[in-house]
């Protein structure tokens, strides 16, 4: 689990991230999805704009869940480049006057040993959920004692 | 056809526990209907409510942001939340034909422009 250097990043916009939020979470290496919607002149007047992601781990797996309203199944791409599982979620916005569209990405750096062939994802009330197996030998092991 | 936020609705009507956030939202209306657009991620149908009250639209949602039994949370955003949107509708709405639908975390709220309230022309002679 390490820190993505956030120049690298295509996305990078926002020019203050919270420094601390920074250090606490390893997972949150790029600013969430929110602080873009922090720039002046973008969608002013909402308390919460946030698309925010979680990350868990159970014994096989490791679960990635991105907050994406309004977004449908065939309009998200998940990929997995080293080590790095970056989502990208293109929005449509249509008015009687004006049809906008744009993407959000977020990406997140998922520790070594996971296998990369059988993730999969899940999109439910507009929250995607990315399941990521772990390899065999990052599964916790019993030893029993002889 | 204007709609207004009434101010500081969130902070008159949050409960103790959990602060209730005003969601991102649209309003779109056209001469006949008013369509608002709310967006709830993570909520569930049975989460929402709806009331039309005196031209004042509420639209409430609780998101669970619950973690599935054995998941160990290494990194947390999506909490739980309480979704309060208050409008106030500047036209009589026809409560009867209200509809609502969830989609992909996107509530969309279609409200017919009661007849009476509906610009007409008057034909000079």
């Amino acid at each position: 689990m390490k820190l993505i250097p956030r120049s690298n990043h295509p996305t990078h916009l926002s020019r203050v991230t919270d420094f601390d939020d920074w250090f606490r979470n390893p997972f949150a290496a790029l600013p969430s999805f929110g602080r873009f919607f922090e720039l002046p002149g973008y969608f002013t007047g909402a308390a919460s704009l946030r698309l925010a992601a979680d990350i868990h781990e159970d014994n096989e797996h490791y679960y990635a869940r991105f907050e994406v309203p309004g977004v449908k199944k065939e309009d998200v791409k998940v990929e997995l480049n080293n080590n790095i599982l970056t989502v990208c979620a293109d929005r449509k916005e249509k008015t009687a006057e004006s049809e906008s569209s744009y993407t959000l990405s977020r990406s997140v750096s998922v520790p070594e040993g996971v296998n990369g062939e059988t993730i999969s994802a899940k999109l439910e009330d507009g929250v995607l959920t990315v399941t990521l197996p772990k390899a065999e030998h990052r599964k916790p092991r019993t030893i029993q004692v002889g | 056809m204007n709609t207004c936020c009434i101010p500081n609705d969130t902070r008159v009507e949050a409960p103790a526990e959990t602060p209730a956030i005003k969601p991102r939202y649209f309003v779109d209306g056209t001469q006949d209907a008013y369509e608002v657009r709310v967006e709830v991620p993570g909520v569930a149908k049975d989460g929402i409510s709806v009331d039309l009250d005196q031209n004042i639209l509420t639209v409430r949602a609780k998101r669970k942001a619950s973690v599935p039994e054995g998941w160990k949370t290494l990194h947390r955003e999506l909490n739980d939340l309480d979704y309060l949107l208050r409008l106030k509708l500047n036209s009589q709405v026809d409560e009867s034909k209200l509809t609502a639908t969830l989609e992909n975390g996107v509530l969309s709220l279609c409200l017919p422009v009661r007849e009476a309230a509906k610009p007409r022309r008057v034909e000079v002679r």
